[in-house]
């Protein structure tokens, strides 16, 4: 096993909000290990585009921790942040909202080399910001060009080369195919996980389409308001499902074969997301969980490995699916 | 009769300060009673044109229907005029729009809007329109559906909202519901509890559905029959089992290898289709697959291909299933 690059430990954001707290996330922990790709997957609203926000300090964090190599990103100091940054970056969901419509692609590929004063001589970055286009599947061209003049999947790869500018060693994407076309989405997650190879990048993919993300992941973290209900390598996740919930998600998504379709036997959930504001104490899936218990109501579920690598918080996972 | 709607080489045009962009080009469809059509492709591709088209949603200018007939039992509707149309829109053919939170009016309560159409097309007292409205709530599986009657949209979740749209939709009993990308916007729990609805309500209703989407799983959950729609034409179409199993134009072949299964293998590689879509401000004189396509053939570039007919269900627009192609191949290679 390689070694952990990036270690969450019990990370909470809360946001305050008119009636009480909002636990968008609420105890997470979870390892990523170096090269490796872990995949987020939950539901709108289920916490994990903020706690992919939380982990790079982008909002800043109620309470856990979060150790980059180590070092411990919450306690860092603002210089101390700042180099910090440089190996972590992100990539963003919407491409016509993240990349600034007034630079060109250039400026926008280039700025982080300003913030950090690196290639100062214009040739010298001119150069730099080649290589990025070429690395990302666009070419020289394209170099002075504005957003509003690529398509939808053109400008994820400049988002993608902007990411890349700095060398870094973690790339948070979240949700970075969600806005595109079902083709041009493939061409996007084959280019990161080009990119993945040829420069050994540690990447979280925080996404809601499950089958995408066992594809691109090698292991996967199911979050369910808040918190982290299963934990597991992608292939096991989706052979032995073992909380109720990633079940429940599994069987929802229509597999595109008219035949084993309608072979498939859904798992119904009822209702919608219950609100994440001061929530109660015990299992979060409670309400729209059919195998629910008193207990369940009562006693929040720790995180336990059922099977090797494969951590659940359910108290009743291994009675129910381990036989 | 048997079919429902019948399209007939519809083209429709936008006049933009740039020039005119054919969005639709040419295309023909029936739906039959009872069925559930599925209209699929990418952004852009004249899905959402099309279903607009139907129901005479875009404004003119700057929409302009170039050619073609839409045929709903028989009566044209691109010859109706304002005062015809309005009393079949919302009211034999409804819709279904993709965005539940913008497409509700946030400051009336939600019991009303389902009837406001209703009480359009008939005359309805309060009481009657109220029972109406409860009455349909619990069509689309509302829980505590009088109560929620008298609630403002900002009440209902994402999901709960859908239903509410489809209640709107269904309070007329429609005999042809098109429902534009219904789903999109939900979570995968609660698609699967509005496809479970539709599919309920179609069977309750023999409702004649066309479902808009780009989500191939949708699609071999819901349908029947299947178009496969790409800058602007019908590039494929057919059965469900016929587009899934044997899939004849290269569009349709890639963009099944293009989505990742949950039950796929994870060392196959996706495929990705390089390029992107093409300009229609500029239509491609030949094939508007070619600048994409693995099997492309000098032709193809030139010369629109013909829908060839594979079965009496299945047809595509490409030059491989030309008696010709054989040779032409030979020619190229």
């Amino acid at each position: 096993m390689k070694d952990v690059l990036i270690q969450v430990e019990d990370l909470k954001k809360y946001f305050r909000v008119g009636k009480g707290n909002l636990k968008a996330v609420d105890g997470l922990s979870f390892s990523i290990h170096q090269g490796e790709t872990v995949g987020l997957v939950g539901e709108s609203g289920c916490g994990k585009s903020t706690a992919g926000r939380t982990m790079l300090r982008l909002y800043e964090p109620t309470g856990g921790r979060v150790l980059f190599k180590g070092t411990d990103v919450f306690s860092a100091g603002s210089r101390e942040m700042h180099e910090l940054r440089k190996k972590m970056q992100m990539i963003f969901q919407d491409p016509y909202a993240s990349l600034n419509p007034r630079m060109t692609v250039t400026d926008i590929i280039s700025e982080p080399f300003s913030i950090y004063g690196l290639y100062p001589h214009r040739a010298e970055r001119e150069q730099k910001v080649a290589d990025l286009l070429r690395l990302v599947g666009l070419s020289e061209e394209h170099a002075n060009r504005f957003p509003h003049e690529f398509s939808g999947g053109q400008r994820q790869r400049i988002g993608v080369a902007r990411a890349m500018a700095l060398e870094p060693d973690f790339i948070i994407c979240d949700e970075p195919i969600s806005a595109l076309d079902v083709s041009i989405q493939a061409q996007i997650v084959n280019l990161l996980k080009e990119i993945q190879r040829e420069r050994d990048i540690t990447l979280l993919f925080i996404a809601h389409d499950l089958s995408m993300v066992r594809y691109i992941s090698d292991r996967v973290c199911v979050m369910y308001l808040g918190k982290m209900m299963e934990v597991a390598p992608s292939e096991d996740l989706y052979h032995t499902p073992l909380h109720p919930y990633t079940r429940a998600l599994l069987s929802a998504i229509p597999v595109p074969d008219p035949v084993v379709q309608h072979e498939r036997r859904r798992i119904k959930l009822e209702g919608d997301v219950p609100s994440p504001i001061d929530p109660k104490e015990g299992c979060r899936f409670v309400d729209r969980c059919s195998y629910a218990e008193p207990r369940c109501r009562e006693i929040t579920p720790e995180q336990r490995e059922l099977r090797p690598n494969h951590w659940v918080a359910c108290h009743r996972a291994d009675e129910l699916f381990l036989k | 009769m048997d079919n429902i709607l019948e399209v007939k080489n519809l083209s429709v045009s936008f006049q933009t300060f740039f020039g005119e962009v054919e969005a639709v080009r040419n295309i023909s469809f029936t739906v039959r009673r009872g069925e559930t059509l599925a209209v699929v492709g990418e952004s852009g591709c004249g899905k959402s044109v099309t279903a607009n088209s139907i129901v005479q949603l875009l404004p003119q200018p700057p929409a302009i229907y170039k050619n073609g007939e839409i045929l709903f039992n028989g009566d044209n509707l691109l010859k109706k005029n304002k005062k015809e149309i309005e009393s079949i829109r919302g009211n034999r053919i409804s819709m279904v729009f993709q965005d539940p939170m913008t497409s509700l009016n946030p400051t009336m309560k939600v019991g009303a809007q389902i009837v406001e159409g209703l009480r359009k097309h008939r005359s309805l007292s309060g009481q009657q329109a109220h029972k109406i409205a409860v009455e349909t709530l619990k069509l689309v599986s509302v829980p505590q559906a009088e109560k929620r009657a008298n609630q403002y949209p900002h009440e209902f979740s994402g999901g709960m909202r859908q239903r509410v749209m489809i209640a709107i939709a269904m309070v007329s009993e429609p005999a042809l519901l098109i429902a534009d990308e219904p789903t999109t916007a939900l979570d995968v729990t609660v698609q699967a509890q509005i496809l479970d609805l539709m599919k309920k309500i179609k069977e309750e209703k023999q409702t004649s559905i066309i479902l808009i989407t780009h989500d191939l799983g949708v699609v071999a959950d819901m349908a029947e029959r299947v178009v496969v729609m790409y800058a602007g034409q019908i590039l494929e179409e057919g059965t469900v089992l016929e587009i899934f199993k044997s899939p004849s134009h290269p569009y349709t072949k890639n963009l099944l290898k293009a989505v990742p299964r949950l039950d796929m293998n994870r060392s196959e590689s996706l495929y990705s289709i390089a390029g992107s879509p093409p300009d229609l401000y500029i239509p491609p004189k030949g094939c508007s697959f070619y600048d994409r396509c693995d099997s492309a053939m000098r032709i193809c570039k030139e010369h629109m291909p013909e829908l060839e007919s594979h079965s009496p269900t299945h047809k595509s627009r490409c030059w491989l299933h030309h008696p010709m192609a054989m040779q032409q191949k030979e020619a190229k290679g």
